[in-house]
């Protein structure tokens, strides 16, 4: 926990915590790409303002290291990244949705804020921590799921990269309130090396493909022809029985 | 002193499973090299599992841990040196036939693979026997399945190979997963994973017994968990046959028993459940066997019908001991046991033998057989000496285990209630008619393979075996004879003086009379050749198709017991016109019906593979439902974490 004891302007970080939460429903809904990087864009920020408020609250000099590397990586490089990717394979809207339409993931997201809210006052009752703790540790939570429905409620590759990225902010979310942070640094870095292996596999074969087109441009890797030896082994055992 | 043997027996059949794959491709050498270092271990475990037997003391060996918190120890007390005994004799039989066998198969690589895991499979199931703790014999029941598998699957390139191996494979996870279950709720409740006497309450040792039951009568062959049996031991090569049907299925029979006396109390009605299944098993065994023209397939419905009669020997123990008379309770062990190790003497060598027959004639059906004593003389004088053991004759060993059951079950009139008197009595008259049905079958099995004039050209072009294809039945032939004459000495040797008849004596007076008979017909009787033309109901030459053949032999019995094997009527037919009036074209089937597999196995096989389609859709290969399974699964750790810690 880095942000211990309470902080002066409490009020002022329970609305910068509703306004993350914001973002993220913005990037659970948005069809146009450029407005969802924006959000994305606009949610790190938020974050490292947080970051600082609470740098400035408890004096934590790692907050402040946290902020500026908030800043240059997620706010600038990988949004400026994604942006010129975007004017490149030239499609501005995501249109395709697996499974949750954009309406009903908003009203799922309510109820697994609720959920979460509910789980977290059982297991944290012990720990006792301050209300806006408490309230970051819950929005953490919530960022990080928001982020895991993109991944796989938005068919676009380029979508699912943000929800990853979202998830991201989640954990740091969470990390900034609750957690020993050296713990969670481990966990974002695997994040982020999964994040840099998808997106170094996207770029090389095709940014601007669904996942089913995505993977007919995959044949190289071994999976799609175990499933035809699969099918065809099937086949065999048919004839034979 | 002991200890040391062990160890010395253990790593030579070690060498002997690495040795012919070292060089996989080479020529013999090394394979020969490999099976004489098994022969030697299995002198050893021969020695060292007699001086135990006689001198009744225990050897516990140093465990060795191969994991944190797993532990293979052993420990080798009397009745664990009895089944090493058996082991050991039948796999040094076997052994020696394969020196020769293993030589006609094709490939040098597959014939090392054979030799190899040969070895592997007969050191498992000492292994198991050996063992101490729950995990050292679950450990090395899983290496002597799994080796048994890849013997089965020897052969194949054939379609009904795959079957067999399919079915075994299923079947004896089946074993192992319902022996873990047991395993796993005795340590549950004792929470020692050690095999010694565990004190625990009769509902969980009730449970545990059936996990155990379950599990080692899929192993052993029990009906109705018999039907991987036929067709394993059918496909696999004739020494593996052997070794599979003559003690592999006895390992299953001495867990049953180890962990039954050893380390439950059993109960009445753990004994009814035995005798019971073991009743079923002998005659059902046995009808099957009558209607089998596969020579091998016939063998293996046999092992079924015996381990029938180990299963009666061995439930009624449990209910003697359970109605206080310890005097019978202890013959009908001994008879059980005894059976155990005679059926495994006489049933390898009617595989051997077989195997051979096989070998020679590249036929598996009867009917093509015939003529084969003159042109497989010494073959056919084993068989002869199996068959007799099996069916039961005296002086020969399978007749004194079956008498002592006999005997015990016929003091049935002991046991004072009245449902137990009559299961037993009942049990005891299908065990007679089992008997008899046995004999009837090897007159058959003998007769059509071996008598008369051939009926193919195979037959007819038959040769003896090699020396050491005989040399190998020729051991257990003589243990056949021997185990039976002079089974009272043994008994009395090991210390028990029991109720049976000492045959040495028997035996020597029908020697003597046969000698006498001989000598009498020898020079009385007229030795002067006749030749003259025997009636033959007007054909002059008579062919093989002149004779009884196999299906007219049992087809009286076949009748009799027409309920059991149920058929099914097949008609199919196509007409002209719609009224059905003028014909086409059609056919008529007759399928005898497989009831357990129609039945039971079917049934079961259908419900789990439709229950593994649903199961197999969540597997859609696709990314996004993936990551809704990811997403899934969090929420639950959620409402799992909130709601019910």
């Amino acid at each position: 926990m880095i942000a211990s004891g309470l902080p002066a302007g409490g009020d002022w970080i329970e609305a910068l915590l509703v306004m993350v939460l914001v973002t993220g429903a913005f990037v659970v809904t948005r069809k146009d790409l450029l407005s969802l990087v924006s959000a994305y864009q606009l949610q790190s920020l938020l974050l490292s303002v947080i970051a600082v408020s609470l740098y400035l609250s408890n004096g934590s000099e790692m907050l402040l290291y946290l902020a500026v590397l908030t800043v240059t990586s997620k706010v600038i490089l990988i949004p400026y990244a994604i942006k010129k990717i975007q004017k490149e394979i030239k499609i501005s809207r995501d249109i395709d949705f697996h499974y949750l339409s954009p309406m009903e993931s908003i009203t799922a997201m309510i109820f697994l804020i609720l959920l979460v809210y509910g789980s977290f006052t059982k297991i944290l009752r012990e720990l006792s921590p301050g209300d806006l703790f408490y309230l970051g540790a819950v929005f953490g939570i919530s960022l990080t799921l928001m982020g895991m429905l993109i991944t796989f409620s938005r068919k676009k590759v380029i979508t699912k990269v943000i929800g990853y990225l979202t998830m991201e902010n989640g954990v740091l979310l969470f990390s900034l309130f609750l957690t020993e942070l050296p713990f969670m640094i481990e966990v974002l870095v695997m994040i982020d090396l999964f994040m840099i292996v998808l997106l170094a596999a996207i770029l090389s074969i095709g940014v601007d493909s669904s996942v089913e087109e995505f993977r007919e441009k995959f044949n190289a890797i071994h999976i799609p022809r175990l499933q035809k030896r699969f099918e065809h082994l099937r086949k065999r055992n048919g004839e034979e029985a | 002193m002991l200890s040391t043997a062990f160890y010395v027996g253990a790593a030579l059949l070690l060498l002997g499973t690495v040795l012919p794959l070292v060089r996989i491709g080479g020529d013999g050498v090394m394979r020969r090299i490999a099976l004489f270092f098994s022969m030697l271990a299995l002198l050893v475990f021969i020695s060292f599992s007699v001086f135990i037997l006689y001198t009744n003391q225990q050897v516990y060996l140093a465990p060795y841990g191969i994991a944190p918190g797993l532990v293979l120890s052993f420990r080798i007390d009397r009745l664990a040196a009895f089944f090493i005994l058996l082991i050991s004799v039948v796999a040094l039989s076997a052994s020696i036939y394969s020196v020769q066998y293993i030589g006609h198969w094709h490939g040098e690589k597959r014939k090392n693979i054979l030799t190899g895991l040969m070895n592997l499979f007969i050191a498992a199931m000492l292994f198991v026997v050996s063992s101490a703790n729950m995990f050292a014999f679950l450990f090395f029941w899983e290496i002597m399945s799994m080796s048994s598998f890849a013997l089965v699957l020897f052969e194949y390139e054939k379609p009904e190979t795959r079957k067999a191996g399919l079915f075994y494979f299923i079947m004896t996870q089946l074993s192992t997963l319902f022996l873990t279950a047991g395993f796993l709720g005795l340590n549950a409740v004792t929470g020692s994973f050690a095999i010694q006497p565990a004190d625990i309450g009769t509902g969980a040792a009730g449970v545990v017994f059936l996990a155990l039951f379950v599990g080692f009568g899929i192993k052993a062959g029990v009906i109705p968990f018999h039907k991987w049996l036929p067709y394993a031991h059918t496909a696999s090569p004739s020494n593996i046959s052997a070794l599979m049907s003559g003690v592999m299925i006895k390992v299953a029979i001495y867990g049953l028993m180890r962990f039954t006396l050893t380390v439950l109390q059993p109960e009445t009605w753990w004994g009814v459940l035995i005798l019971v299944a073991g009743t079923l098993s002998a005659i059902l065994g046995v009808i099957y066997a009558l209607k089998e023209h596969d020579i091998k397939r016939l063998l293996a419905y046999h092992s079924i019908e015996n381990i029938g009669i180990i299963l009666i020997g061995f439930g009624a123990y449990i209910i003697f001991t359970n109605n206080n008379l310890p005097d019978i309770a202890m013959l009908c062990l001994l008879g059980s046991l005894f059976h155990v190790l005679n059926h495994a003497v006489f049933k390898s060598l009617l595989f051997l033998t077989a195997g051979s027959v096989v070998y020679r004639t590249g036929e598996r059906n009867i009917e093509d057989m015939g003529g084969l004593v003159k042109r497989m003389p010494y073959t056919a004088l084993f068989f002869l000496v199996g068959a007799v053991s099996i069916s039961g004759l005296p002086p020969f060993n399978g007749f004194v285990s079956e008498l002592m059951i006999f005997t015990a079950l016929l003091q049935s009139y002991a046991l004072v209630d009245p449902f137990m008197k009559v299961l037993m009595l009942s049990s005891l008259a299908i065990l007679a008619l089992t008997s008899a049905l046995a004999s009837a079958c090897f007159v058959k099995a003998f007769g059509i393979t071996f008598l008369a004039a051939p009926r193919s050209d195979n037959a007819k072009n038959a040769k003896e075996v090699g020396k050491y294809m005989l040399l190998g039945p020729m051991i257990l032939a003589f243990l056949c004879m021997s185990l039976g004459i002079f089974s009272y000495q043994i008994f009395a040797g090991a210390g028990y003086v029991l109720p049976i008849p000492d045959l040495l004596l028997i035996g020597s007076f029908l020697a003597a009379a046969y000698v006498l008979a001989w000598f009498v017909l020898k020079n009385v009787s007229s030795s002067a050749e006749r030749m003259g033309e025997t009636w033959g109901c007007g054909i002059l030459t008579q062919t093989g198709r002149n004779e009884y053949t196999a299906s007219g032999y049992s087809q009286p019995i076949v009748r009799i017991f027409s309920s059991i094997y149920r058929t099914k009527e097949v008609r199919e037919a196509t007409y002209f016109d719609e009224s059905k009036s003028l014909f086409v074209q059609g056919s008529a089937e007759i399928h005898l019906v497989k009831f357990f597999e129609e039945a039971l196995y079917l049934p079961i096989a259908r419900l789990v593979n439709s229950l593994s389609e649903k199961v197999s859709r969540l597997q859609n290969w696709n990314l996004d439902t993936y990551l809704a399974y990811v997403f899934i699964a969090a929420v639950l750790i959620m409402v799992y974490v909130g709601w019910f810690i």
